[in-house]
């Protein structure tokens, strides 16, 4: 995330922040700045502030939220700057005793609604073209699954990373191929791409590949690295896409080869004897063989005391 | 043609990313000398395009006027002028494009030095960011200097 200070972001704000909103009317076109003040507290952050705001002074101030823990992706916005969620910008991180104001404007990249608000259609229409969901050739072994696909903890971490995405939108915002470029499909929908091309359960991974392949996915890509800067959730979507590319062009050069995983065998009942160690010893009076042809009996009317 | 610009203005104001595209300084990001060395490639690349024209028309010149003529214009390159000022500013555009399109292609098309993927913990700096990639940049800014001003002293004061 971009620049997360536990120091500063623990600090009391200052006392009175000016906020500066950019606000959007849709029916007239018209976009200005508004300034509010207001008093603020300890841990405060820039959601809460701009609730207030909503609250006690303009109640046609409109913005998008839910979780207010950094969980659901839906405040992301522009604050002094830098794309950022407001739940999880405190006050103190972004205005200071020298300078206390807060700038606020919708993310960058989207389309305003209205205000703060932002439409997501485009965004969730790029993430639904890479197809983000594991595709197998046996359909009805996936629909009517009996087990689950194999899946060691060394496959998981490769890919552990990339799942965490909760589609908040900051990385396209601070995308500067998107700023120029609106066909390309954004660091969003390339980082689930590649999440689920390494997927070893997954076996869609040439359908993906094919549709990266071009200046709109892969190869419009120039490694700013701002949505790796900016991604709240350190889901690193600059890393996935130099991946995506190298593993394309090793596709290209037909080197690549993936390792598919089916489902697991299924859980076979051993009877086996487990053998003694060869220094142990039963105690005195014990017969283990006699011990071993008695069945077990458990005193249930003791259990139920 | 008033309605359409009108329409531009609206668009680009429902499109705030544009008004990013053409100040790359609007987004304050900080960790991110990636992006700076992304916005000085895409100048570079513009000012060598340019350098590229400029020079097939100044190589030409035997051939519509002669050696002498040539020699001439290469002569004037040795002292301060506003031709070899400009010439030396060229070449600082095409040295920083050459020297970071090398660091590109094994970052981009290599996927060299982005780090592995890891559970992230605090301070959740992206392993892209922290990786040999990281290294390599400050290395590529600190060699195009080197080299600029080397061929400053080689221009001007040899």
């Amino acid at each position: 995330m971009a620049v997360f200070d536990p120091k500063v972001a623990t600090r009391p704000p200052p006392r009175k922040v000016k906020v500066v909103i950019r606000k959007y009317n849709p029916e007239t076109g018209k976009a200005w700045w508004q300034e509010h003040e207001i008093e603020t507290y300890r841990g405060m952050t820039v959601l809460d502030a701009l609730l207030k705001i909503k609250e006690e002074q303009d109640h046609t101030l409109t913005l998008r939220y839910s979780c207010r823990m950094a969980v659901c992706g839906s405040c992301g916005m522009t604050i002094n700057g830098t794309p950022r969620l407001a739940c999880q910008t405190q006050l103190a991180q972004v205005a200071s005793n020298h300078n206390p104001v807060v700038r606020v404007e919708p993310m960058y990249n989207f389309k305003v609604v209205k205000d703060l608000l932002t439409d997501f259609t485009e965004f969730f229409e790029k993430h639904r073209k890479v197809k983000p969901y594991l595709i197998r050739e046996d359909i009805e072994e996936q629909e009517n699954p009996k087990l689950e696909y194999r899946l060691t903890p060394e496959e998981y971490e490769e890919f552990y990373q990339y799942s965490l995405c909760i589609a908040c939108g900051l990385c396209v915002s601070a995308c500067p191929i998107f700023a120029s470029d609106t066909r390309f499909l954004g660091p969003q929908a390339l980082a689930q791409a590649y999440r689920f091309v390494i997927d070893p359960r997954d076996e869609g991974y040439k359908v993906r590949l094919e549709l990266v392949d071009s200046l709109d996915g892969v190869f419009g890509c120039h490694f700013a690295a701002s949505c790796s800067a900016v991604c709240p959730k350190e889901v690193d979507p600059a890393a996935a896409i130099q991946r995506l590319r190298s593993l394309l062009l090793k596709y290209r050069l037909k080197l690549f080869r993936k390792k598919i995983n089916g489902p697991v065998e299924p859980l076979r009942e051993v009877k086996e004897k487990v053998p003694l160690p060869g220094d142990a010893q039963t105690l005195d009076g014990v017969d283990l063989e006699a011990l071993e042809n008695q069945p077990v009996v458990i005193p249930v009317e003791i259990l139920s005391k | 043609m008033g309605k359409s610009v009108r329409d531009l203005v609206k668009y680009l104001d429902l499109r705030p990313g544009w008004r990013a595209f053409i100040d790359p300084f609007i987004l304050k990001l900080w960790n991110n000398p990636e992006r700076v060395a992304f916005h000085m490639h895409r100048i570079t690349g513009v000012i060598t395009a340019f350098f590229i024209f400029i020079h097939i028309i100044t190589t030409n010149v035997p051939a519509r006027a002669g050696w002498e003529a040539y020699l001439e214009e290469v002569r004037n390159l040795e002292a301060i002028t506003p031709t070899s000022v400009l010439f030396y500013l060229a070449m600082g555009a095409v040295l920083f494009h050459g020297i970071n399109g090398v660091r590109l292609i094994l970052v981009e098309a290599l996927a060299w030095g982005i780090g592995r993927p890891e559970k992230p913990k605090p301070p959740y700096i992206a392993p892209s960011l922290r990786g040999r990639q990281r290294a390599l940049i400050h290395v590529t800014f600190a060699l195009w200097i080197i080299l600029w001003l080397a061929l400053g002293y080689v221009m001007f004061l040899t």
